[in-house]
């Protein structure tokens, strides 16, 4: 529901969408039925093609060619599609937006196969494009990712971490590549360099925002919203700005300490869940989460006023308010 | 080239390789990027032939060499396991990490078509190591051809992408031959690989995959010995090829005459 209605803010753009679509569908298109199936198992389970999203608005503030849009809006959303198909192997998960992931329909090596696949269709794809400028971005956007995610990695379970650790962490994890979106938009449309500027520092606010909401929906949704358990995050390690914030409070800083200490019966974990749900953590994620919200809207501030940046406006209040 | 030369030309370029995607925590926690010295020695051999060899030529051969520990890294995860490690979780991100190291190096030199060109081979490779798990029943001759992809294709993309095809069918030759001698080794090390088990479903038994194996590196052999008189190689160079990267023992016969 909640998806359908951030899909109805960008509904001028269904056609470029479902193009997109088809591209993605034919992007994927192996000569081993394997890798066929499993990529499009990845790319049926949907998703908001947030990413894609970005990169065409980014666009109209240019140039719009959706000929030259869309070699980077396929491109980057399979970057994404590559991610998490191995990152569903980092995590050891099961199910994504409610559906069996890669790895468990088939297994971990044909997960890294299509995950390989994938990728290296999207650098494919995207050196159609002649710029040396957007291959300097997208290359070190890639390697930031994997630096965001190696970090994660050393950072699990470790309660004591500061805000700064994980701030750094998200940005890498999921604010470069929104904000490379953005960026790499307004370059094919040959924006200016001010207005490419502001659209990469959107991009970069509205990804912090994003994702802060996004570790807040772990432990406010139901585990049938979230298509997956809810609490998965803090089971597998993962320590975010509401933990963070919860753990100031003596008991609450006992209780998350002994449960990263061991694996959690249901019961167990729902009561970690139900503790950060009730605890000021999850207002005070909002209000981080809505700072960079506001930032997000004052870069808009300085474009011209047009559809596109209406659009963008609407999705940003959709993201700080989603419930999915 | 003598062959003390020739050494260090590939150790030269192994230490550039294993310092563009060094990384702390993946140096602590994983098995390293595998920069094996018989791809570096065939990324190379156009330069020990004396051919015209610039810095970007070196430059790309890096990146090549990147590719195949990037994919390496990702062989290395195990099919099922109960519980992921971090080793493997790291390993995982490894992979990746050192293909944006390898796409970052080319887009910096502005080689893009290059980065195309390795992109189109990892998905033939991708296809190729995915055919292991799509449950079919396949000729020997098939397996081969599964192998013969995996192997080569990245290093005969670089190869046609500077004019030096005519290496390739070498090559081809005796990397297949190196993977063989390895598959033979985990064999009778009674360690299962995915070659071997595709091998052994086909061949119905191990022993006779051993057979097999053992007759193909003699075939593989005779060809290299072959192949290798047809090119202007100095002496040292053909001595290197056949004493260092792909030394023979004729095991077939003796398997025939032990019994």
């Amino acid at each position: 529901m909640e998806k359908v209605k951030l899909k109805l803010l960008y509904s001028d753009l269904k056609p470029e969408l479902d193009m997109i679509e088809k591209e993605l569908e034919q992007a994927v298109d192996s000569k081993s039925h394997l890798l066929n199936d499993a990529s499009l198992h990845l790319l049926q389970a949907g998703g908001k093609r947030i990413r894609p999203v970005f990169v065409l608005l980014a666009g109209k503030f240019g140039n719009y060619n959706i000929d030259v849009m869309k070699q980077v809006a396929v491109p980057l959303e399979l970057i994404h599609m590559a991610s998490l198909v191995h990152d569903d192997v980092i995590d050891d998960s099961d199910i994504r937006r409610g559906k069996p992931t890669v790895k468990a329909e088939w297994n971990n090596s044909v997960a890294m196969y299509t995950g390989d696949f994938i990728l290296a269709r999207a650098l494919e794809y995207i050196t159609d494009i002649d710029s040396p400028k957007l291959h300097h971005i997208l290359s070190k956007t890639m390697i930031e990712v994997c630096r965001g995610e190696i970090i994660q990695i050393e950072d699990k379970y470790k309660l004591d971490q500061n805000l700064r650790d994980y701030l750094r962490r998200i940005k890498r994890k999921t604010a470069l590549l929104i904000s490379s979106s953005c960026e790499l938009g307004a370059l094919v449309s040959g924006t200016d360099e001010k207005t490419a500027a502001h659209l990469r520092r959107f991009g970069y606010f509205i990804g912090m925002s994003f994702q802060i909401i996004d570790d807040i929906l772990d432990f406010t949704s139901t585990d049938e919203e979230l298509g997956k358990p809810a609490g998965s995050d803090f089971i597998q390690g993962n320590i975010t700005l509401p933990v963070l914030c919860a753990r100031r409070d003596p008991e609450v800083y006992s209780l998350l300490k002994n449960s990263l200490q061991k694996e959690l019966t249901d019961k167990e974990r729902l009561l970690v869940v139900k503790t950060i749900r009730n605890s000021p953590g999850i207002s005070e994620a909002k209000a981080v989460s809505e700072r960079y919200l506001k930032k997000a809207l004052q870069e808009l501030d300085y474009l011209p006023k047009s559809p596109a940046n209406k659009t963008m406006r609407k999705i940003a209040f959709f993201i700080g308010k989603r419930k999915f | 080239m003598n062959e003390q030369l020739i050494h260090s030309k590939i150790t030269s370029m192994e230490l550039d390789v294993l310092k563009a995607v060094k990384q702390r925590t993946l140096e602590n926690f994983t098995e390293g990027p595998s920069v094996e010295r018989a791809r570096l020695f065939f990324l190379l051999l156009p330069f020990f032939d004396e051919n015209h060899w610039s810095g970007e030529i070196e430059a790309s051969a890096k990146t090549v060499s990147i590719v195949y520990a990037a994919l390496h890294a990702h062989d290395q995860v195990k099919e099922n396991a109960l519980v992921i490690t971090k080793k493997q979780q790291l390993t995982v991100l490894a992979g990746d990490f050192y293909s944006g190291i390898y796409y970052q190096m080319l887009a910096n030199s502005n080689n893009i078509t290059m980065i195309q060109r390795l992109a189109t081979s990892i998905i033939k490779v991708s296809e190729n190591k995915a055919s292991f798990y799509d449950g079919l029943v396949r000729s020997v001759e098939e397996i081969d051809d599964l192998v013969h992809v995996i192997e080569t294709e990245l290093l005969t993309t670089f190869y046609k992408f500077y004019g030096f095809e005519k290496y390739a069918s070498l090559a081809t030759l005796m990397l297949r031959y190196i993977r063989y001698v390895e598959e033979l080794e985990f064999l009778q090390n009674n360690s299962q690989t995915r070659i071997l088990r595709l091998l052994n479903q086909t061949l119905q038994h191990p022993l006779q995959t051993e057979r097999w194996l053992l007759e193909k590196l003699d075939l593989l052999h005779e060809d290299i010995s072959l192949t290798i008189n047809s090119y202007n190689f100095n002496y040292e160079l053909k001595s290197f090829m056949l004493h260092q990267i792909t030394p023979h023992q004729h095991r077939a016969e003796q398997l025939t005459r032990e019994g």
